[in-house]
């Protein structure tokens, strides 16, 4: 439990910097400023996507140890399907190119860099005058969340470091054990398929690509950070190749879905549309 | 793929001509035979982070699978869904696990583990539908009934038989290793140090002459340790110090902390489950047995004492005990147990509903009577006394709370299944036994919490019987007790929590956050322990041996010769090697922990390979045209990209 508190708290403090620093650099004072003194009336205006995405985030952490039960009774259970059709791909990443110091880079991405690139988006196209940006990103989140969570229930399949130990090393668990406590919050180890880090990286790397006129700069460190980090999963033996495929796909599906449900002109029009993002969701399924 | 297509093509157009030409009959000789294809084995295992050595034996077999043309396909699952396939369902093709026995074992084990009797029963009885009525059936049966140089006859040929025929493959027997720290609890054995007996013999560090057993425990210990904690004069708070992030240290103080990456036990507390228990050892300090055996020996537990009444009778007394919840512990509850796990059902249903555990223990019990409050008469079947005394190593369970679980199990309401009690499905949360450990509370999937049982007659009793020489009446209550579990558990509280992997509670011993490891330790976690400056490996034996098991209900499975094969695609020597570290003795026998029940034929020693079904290739790399031949022999074809072709079923 205080190995968790820890390494939540490292988090906290380390990510916390980075976003004042970033914030500062990227978005400006004078953006910051108007955010500041603007924000009640923005965070109102994003209420009903920003609704969404605690129900969904909220759905996850109360229905997934039931959803992780019917998965185990109902899911097809697919490891095997995975594996065949990769073969040894991530163990073949390990042995080619894993040495101390990238395991660190890596796990320090893996970890602090995926969180960081998630909440800072947020601010940034928070402190946009408008706030189409942002609605966007967030209903992209909360489908990224609902749909995962679905396939999650529908697929049941381990990860390579729980299929192939002799071949792949756990590398973050094994330099980092503290990391475990963390992460062990998050996933279940039978949850690999897609990948969740690689899709949300994914997404917020195609926002920073489609907004690179407002935040020039954030575009190439989203890039590599989002790259680094899709790396980082299968680098770190927790995901399969096909789970990053599988994410990539969730992940520029979500962006067009939140660009289809989120409007640009008539922001009331738009955040109605969102309201009912739960349908969309199950939309987006079928 | 493409030939398929082409038959199709092929009955279609040549339809026609074919009734022209009147060879109708030729036609449908050849479209109406089965086509065969590449035959595909699903391999079951727990993942790595469960269980680090079965994934590695499960991927080894799979790549020699693969290499002489059979698609092989790994399919991870968690222990209970895989138990459940198993063990339940009976749904699969191999799997790899252990087998449930935490100790050295009687070659009684094997008569519910391979029977025929038992191949439609669900549980640990004969899970492969293997079936050899003229051999293992008998020899089960004569090793169970005869005695002496006679009964080791048997058990030899018993042995033989079922290395020959492979209903499973023993892959190896290997060390228990534990991550212990010894700042706090000492006296962790090198023979079981995770048992019952292993548990209720560790030693509060600092201890001295705190309990009334203090200065007893010190004579009789044989190694120097225990003297030394009663000069010492540190108190338990100097030494836990060094984990300053515990609020309420007098509380700590006699917690014993371990953990596992097996979560089953924060779930469920049913000592009867299949799907749930690995060795039974916390269900086992819940449950009394009246038996408990601790480094080979039967010790009188719940009963005081057992004689042989007779040629088929055991009468065993009773110790003066209580269930949890306050109720007396009488012969009546004995007796039902005994009747109770023969028959969950007790008689509700259609046929028995035996239990799934302990199936080949409670065959040896015919009959079960109580003849007064704190005797009960076992008549046995005809078995010798060494399977009496195994059968006697039951959970004693109490008949106020499990009469009510033998109606059919039901979800809302609906029967699901005819064939299953509510006792065989209950979590059986607040359990109610009548072992040295009482339940506390409990977090699914994270922990679980036990507390010392103050009215067990271990800790009872023990006071009453140290004040010596006053003691009046010359029956001491604990006779038969070893003096290092009188008045024990030295723990107040016995913690257990879940880690995500066998590195993270390795870890979690090195940091002080815990006192042992429960769950299996693979080869990347015991490095750790050495640099870990206050964890200490212990090891001991073990009789949870490996295993590949074979369904034998299925084809080609069903054929023992083909089965011989597989096994001869395992390679023990360098799997122990390399996936168990050198930390496990790779076996021919299930029984190789016990060597003197092994013929010489069987015994591993200093060999290579198998005796039976040698590894089929030199160290570690297999010899796949010589494989291939040997299935040629048995009668099994390939094509000609080589993939062997299943036999149409």
């Amino acid at each position: 439990m205080s190995q968790l508190l820890s390494v939540a708290g490292s988090l906290a403090l380390w990510v916390g910097s980075a976003l004042l620093v970033a914030g500062v650099a990227i978005i400006g004072p004078r953006r910051l400023y108007a955010l500041w003194n603007d924000l009640r009336e923005r965070l109102w205006e994003i209420r009903r996507p920003l609704a969404a995405l605690v129900v969904v985030l909220l759905a996850s952490a109360i229905g997934r140890s039931s959803l992780q039960t019917v998965s185990e009774l109902f899911g097809l259970q697919l490891t095997w399907a995975i594996y065949a059709l990769e073969g040894n791909f991530v163990a073949w990443v390990q042995a080619t190119f894993a040495s101390p110091r990238l395991t660190m880079y890596f796990s320090a991405i893996y970890v602090y860099g995926y969180v960081f690139l998630l909440s800072f988006p947020f601010f940034a196209y928070l402190a946009l005058p408008r706030t189409t940006t942002v609605k966007r990103l967030i209903v992209a989140y909360a489908l990224n969340y609902a749909i995962g969570l679905v396939i999650y229930t529908i697929v049941f399949a381990h990860g390579p470091r729980n299929v192939m130990p002799e071949m792949v090393t756990s590398l973050l668990f094994t330099h980092n054990p503290a990391f475990m406590a963390l992460t062990g919050e998050v996933n279940e180890p039978a949850n690999v398929f897609p990948s969740l880090h690689t899709s949300l990286s994914v997404t917020v790397g195609t926002f920073a690509v489609l907004t690179r006129r407002e935040y020039p700069l954030w575009t190439p460190i989203a890039a590599w950070l989002a790259i680094s980090v899709v790396i980082a999963t299968m680098y770190l033996g927790i995901h399969w190749l096909t789970d990053v495929i599988g994410g990539t796909a969730l992940a520029l599906g979500a962006v067009y879905l939140s660009y289809r449900l989120v409007d640009e002109e008539g922001e009331g029009d738009g955040s109605g549309v969102v309201g009912d993002g739960g349908d969309g969701d199950r939309d987006a399924e079928k | 793929m493409t030939r398929q297509i082409s038959r199709r093509e092929t009955l279609a157009g040549v339809g026609v001509a074919a009734l022209s030409a009147g060879c109708l009959g030729r036609t449908r000789n050849i479209a109406g035979r089965d086509r065969s294809s590449q035959l595909t084995l699903e391999i079951n295992a727990p993942p790595a982070d469960r269980d680090p050595n079965a994934i590695r034996i499960a991927r080894h077999l799979a790549e020699n699978l693969n290499a002489v043309g059979i698609d092989a396909r790994i399919n991870t699952l968690g222990h209970t869904d895989l138990r459940r396939k198993v063990l339940i369902n009976h749904n699969f093709d191999v799997y790899v696990g252990q087998f449930r026995e935490a100790e050295p074992f009687d070659p009684d084990a094997m008569y519910a583990f391979t029977h025929s009797r038992f191949v439609a029963e669900a549980g640990w009885q004969n899970p492969f539908g293997f079936t050899d009525i003229n051999g293992v059936d008998d020899l089960l049966a004569s090793q169970r009934r005869t005695e002496g140089d006679e009964r080791r006859e048997a058990a030899a040929d018993l042995q033989r038989a079922l290395a020959e025929l492979q209903p499973f493959t023993v892959v190896a027997f290997p060390d228990p290793l534990t991550a212990v720290r010894e700042d706090r609890f000492e006296n962790w054995t090198n023979r079981q140090p995770l048992s019952v007996g292993g548990l209720l013999g560790l030693e509060r560090v600092g201890a001295a002459g705190g309990d009334a057993d203090g200065s007893e425990t010190g004579n009789e210990t044989a190694d120097g340790d225990a003297n030394e904690t009663i000069d010492g004069n540190e108190t338990d708070e100097d030494l836990i110090d060094d984990n300053p992030l515990t609020d309420d240290e007098t509380d700590d103080g006699d917690t014993l902390r371990l953990v596992t990456t097996d979560e089953r036990i924060t779930q469920n507390w049913n000592p009867i489950a299949a799907e749930y228990r690995r060795y039974g050892t916390f269900t086992s300090l819940l449950y009394d047995r009246l038996a408990l055996v601790d480094g080979g020996e039967a010790i009188p537990w719940l009963a005081a004492d057992w004689e042989r009444t007779g040629d088929a009778g055991i009468e065993v007394s009773l110790r003066d005990a209580d269930w949890h919840d306050g109720e007396p512990v009488t012969a009546e509850d004995v007796a039902f147990t005994y009747e109770f796990l023969r028959d969950t059902a007790m008689g509700g249903t259609e046929s028995p509903v035996p239990t799934p555990t302990f199936r080949g223990r409670v065959s040896a019990v015919e009959a079960a009577t109580a003849v007064d409050d704190r005797t009960v008469r076992l008549t046995l079947d005809g078995v010798n006394d060494a399977v009496g005394v195994r059968a006697l190593q039951v959970p004693i369970l109490p008949k106020h709370v499990w009469e009510e679980r033998t109606d059919v199990a039901t979800i809302a309401g609906i029967e699901f299944d005819a064939e299953t009690t509510e006792a065989v499905v209950t979590n059986n949360e607040d359990p109610v036994g009548s072992g040295p450990v009482r339940f506390a509370e409990a977090t699914p999937e994270e922990s679980v919490a036990f507390e010392r049982n103050p009215d067990h007659f271990l800790v009872r009793d023990a006071g009453g019987g140290s004040t010596d020489g006053a003691d009046a009446d010359e029956t001491d209550p604990l006779a038969g007790i070893p003096e290092r579990f009188r008045g024990k558990p030295a723990f107040g509280r016995l913690e257990i929590e879940v880690m995500g992997s066998d590195i993270a509670a390795v870890q979690a011993v090195g940091d002080g956050l815990a006192d042992a490891t429960v769950s299996n330790l693979g080869p990347d976690s015991v490095p750790r322990i050495g640099r870990e400056a206050d964890a200490r490996l212990v090891t001991g034996e073990s009789g949870g041996f490996y295993h590949v098991g074979y369904n034998a209900r299925r084809a080609p499975l069903s054929n023992p010769r083909f089965r011989g094969v597989l096994a001869s695609l395992i390679d023990k020597r360098t799997l122990v090697d390399v996936a168990f570290d050198g930390y496990a003795e790779p076996a021919a026998s299930p029984l190789a922990a016990t060597p003197e029940w092994v013929p010489s034929d069987l015994r591993w020693g200093d060999r290579e390979a198998d005796p039976t079904h040698p590894f089929v290739g030199e160290s570690g790399s297999l010899d796949a045209e010589t494989a291939r031949e040997r299935l040629r022999e048995a009668g099994y074809r390939f094509d000609d990209e080589g993939r062997l072709l299943a036999p149409s079923t």
